[in-house]
């Protein structure tokens, strides 16, 4: 009874609505990114690598410059770096795209680890001043709910990513043109669309989401780097991809599935129930793959999904 | 294979070193450390002495045990790339169980059940995604992806609380004595793991090659209506060759309790999948080709260890330059086939 009555107190709820909402943020932002990539027909697996690459950037940045925006910025960046290298791989050299992405994958978190021994030697330094967060006014006054409107302005902008991809991928012409090569690059060829160009821009719009993405695990919500710190993050965003089957406005609700088990892992030591910490931080993948059972099972994907587009 | 046939196969991966160690090079100096100092070190304490080598052939071990279920898997069109959890299954298995068993059996008798306790282990964590793939086209990438992360938090659950014989100390489980473990090849210091890893690669080689069963497994991994339509059974093809290839992930992972730890320790997760895929790939899914490569890759490993105490050049630097080579292979092959590196529109 008294553990019942304190999952019930308000201090837990705070918790897990909150740390639930920060930590879907990055799946969100790369699963959007991701979501454009798939929908044109490439299969991203250098999502984790450009998530991670992002992270290291952007703390690295924001560490020196003591500037948040800076950091954000040149966390974008790292991810349009890699989304540059992995774009010309598979769309114009037509490497397989799994192993491509294994490759860019594994060289991210070689090099980023690298360069943080490098740079940091083994200290592990933090940034001492986390961006404040932006309460909305009023509604962050709400008992038991407030801490969902008292977030990061990162987390209120990929809030509102959600809608605006959905109408970009299913009412604007981009989109149009992005399923379409999804679809059958050779009838989209054949209309007169760039089959390459629009590829490449899509690999570049989940390059930036994803930079953006990891950028906001090691300078908003957490304010350090460690190696191979998105622990997986990116797969998950792809997985969500799956879960939503390619639609955007249903990515909110695998990412926040596992926002509340990630932060189920705080949420828990609040009420002080006593399960060993392994199978608190397991949850988030158990969810992810029990998800995957439930409602990914015989999706259609796109029809060119993972085919390389070679003009005749 | 006629000896030309083998050289213009050869190419690629040579290819794929020589950049991979180019831009490696490349990377070295931009982050101020100077290339050839780290590269000689890195060739004369891997190669040029004998605790290098030796320290080599022990490390090849995991790496052509893992390959072997790799080769199997890919070449089948499938991909599992969870292999380090289904490694650490097969490790905690052995970890667990074998001080149960070890005054029961005779020696021979014990590794045997032992090696079949961690490939069954290896092959049943692998048999989640395997079923989901076969039943319901379930992406097994990210699964086994996912159930690495399940495997990692597991076994450190299990070694730190049920299995760990000393609470309070350093958590692993209980360490098996010296005459327990795997023996040594006569007149060396390498373990007998290193010639059990040889025989599986070159069974799984000729597996792919010979028999009925790796036919059907080529033949759906390159083309799966043709095989189904052919009289494939496409779900067996599936579930089998991922729970042999996480099998032999979890055969790795007795390898390296038996014959070099002797115990599970916590924290403990070599990583070998991510060596073993790009090796797989440069060897072109080839069972006889994994053999040089693994030798290559345990150098690149052993040296880098050692290097990274001797020149300060840290151990990450081998993983960024076998992701090089597995990118370069990419590109080498692409060069090969048109013999140029830009396209026009």
């Amino acid at each position: 009874m008294e553990i019942l009555s304190s999952i019930f107190s308000e201090p837990f709820f705070i918790v897990l609505l909150g740390g639930a909402l920060t930590s879907s943020t990055p799946i969100i932002l790369a699963a959007i990114g991701e979501d454009f990539v798939e929908s044109g027909g490439v299969l991203n697996l250098g999502l984790e690598g450009m998530m991670l690459l992002g992270s290291f950037t952007a703390f690295v940045v924001a560490l020196n410059t003591q500037n948040i925006y800076l950091g954000l910025f040149s966390g974008i960046l790292g991810g349009l770096l890699i989304a540059l290298i992995f774009g010309y791989l598979v769309i114009y050299l037509k490497i397989n795209q799994i192993v491509a992405g294994l490759g860019i994958g594994l060289f991210v978190l070689g090099i980023t680890s690298l360069l943080y021994r490098i740079i940091f030697g083994r200290t592990f330094p933090v940034i001492s001043e986390i961006t404040s967060k932006t309460p909305i006014p009023f509604l962050s006054e709400i008992p038991y709910i407030r801490s969902i409107f008292n977030q990061h302005i990162i987390t209120y902008l990929s809030l509102v990513l959600l809608p605006i991809a959905w109408w970009v991928l299913h009412k604007t012409n981009f989109g149009l043109n992005v399923r379409a090569v999804g679809e059958s690059p050779v009838a989209a060829d054949a209309h007169g669309v760039n089959v390459y160009r629009t590829r490449y821009v899509t690999v570049m719009i989940g390059g930036v989401l994803a930079g953006l993405g990891g950028a906001f695990i090691s300078i908003c919500d957490l304010a350090f780097f460690v190696s191979n710190m998105t622990m997986g993050r990116g797969f998950i965003a792809i997985a969500i991809v799956m879960l939503s089957r390619w639609n955007p406005s249903r990515i909110f609700y695998g990412a926040f599935l596992f926002g509340i088990c990630q932060s189920l892992t705080y949420g828990l030591q609040i009420v002080g129930l006593d399960v060993p910490r392994e199978f608190i931080l397991m949850l988030p993948y158990v969810a992810v793959i029990a998800l995957l059972c439930v409602f990914a099972r015989n999706t259609r994907l796109p029809r060119a999904f993972c085919q390389p587009y070679e003009r005749e | 294979m006629k000896i030309k046939e083998i050289l213009k196969a050869a190419v690629g991966p040579v290819f794929a070193i020589f950049a991979a160690f180019i831009v490696g090079g490349i990377i070295l100096l931009i982050i101020g450390l100077n290339p050839l100092r780290t590269y000689s070190e890195l060739f004369t304490l891997g190669m040029g002495t004998y605790l290098g080598i030796t320290e080599s052939l022990k490390r090849m071990a995991p790496l052509l045990i893992m390959s072997a279920g790799l080769i199997i898997v890919f070449k089948s069109g499938m991909w599992n790339i969870g292999g380090n959890g289904q490694f650490l299954i097969g490790a905690i298995l052995v970890g667990g169980i074998a001080p149960l068993l070890m005054d029961k059996f005779p020696l021979y008798l014990f590794f045997l059940i032992l090696g079949l306790i961690g490939f069954l282990g290896g092959a049943v964590w692998v048999s989640i995604p395997a079923i989901l793939k076969a039943k319901y086209e379930i992406n097994e990438i990210i699964v086994t992806m996912m159930m690495d992360f399940v495997a990692i938090y597991f076994t450190s659950y299990l070694v730190r609380y049920p299995l760990n014989p000393h609470p309070g100390h350093f958590p692993q489980t209980v360490v098996l004595p010296m005459e327990k473990r795997l023996p040594l090849i006569p007149f060396t210091e390498v373990h007998i793991g290193l010639i059990v890893g040889l025989i599986v690669v070159i069974l799984a080689h000729y597996f792919m090659r010979r028999t009925t069963l790796g036919y059907e497994f080529r033949f759906s991994g390159e083309n799966k209506k043709a095989a189904f339509y052919a009289g494939v059974n496409i779900k067996k093809v599936t579930i089998l060759a991922m729970l042999i290839s996480g099998g032999f992930a979890g055969l790795a992972g007795i390898n390296d309790v038996l014959g070099i730890k002797g115990a599970f320790q916590a924290e403990w997760n070599p990583g070998y999948a991510f060596s073993a895929i790009p090796l797989v790939f440069l060897a072109r899914l080839n069972g006889i080709a994994v053999i040089p490569l693994a030798y290559f890759f345990s150098f690149l490993a052993i040296g880098g260890e050692f290097m990274s105490r001797a020149a300060n050049v840290p151990v990450f630097f081998v993983q960024v330059i076998e992701a090089l080579m597995l990118i370069f292979f990419g590109i080498g092959e692409y060069i090969q086939k048109r013999g140029k590196l830009f396209w026009k529109y």
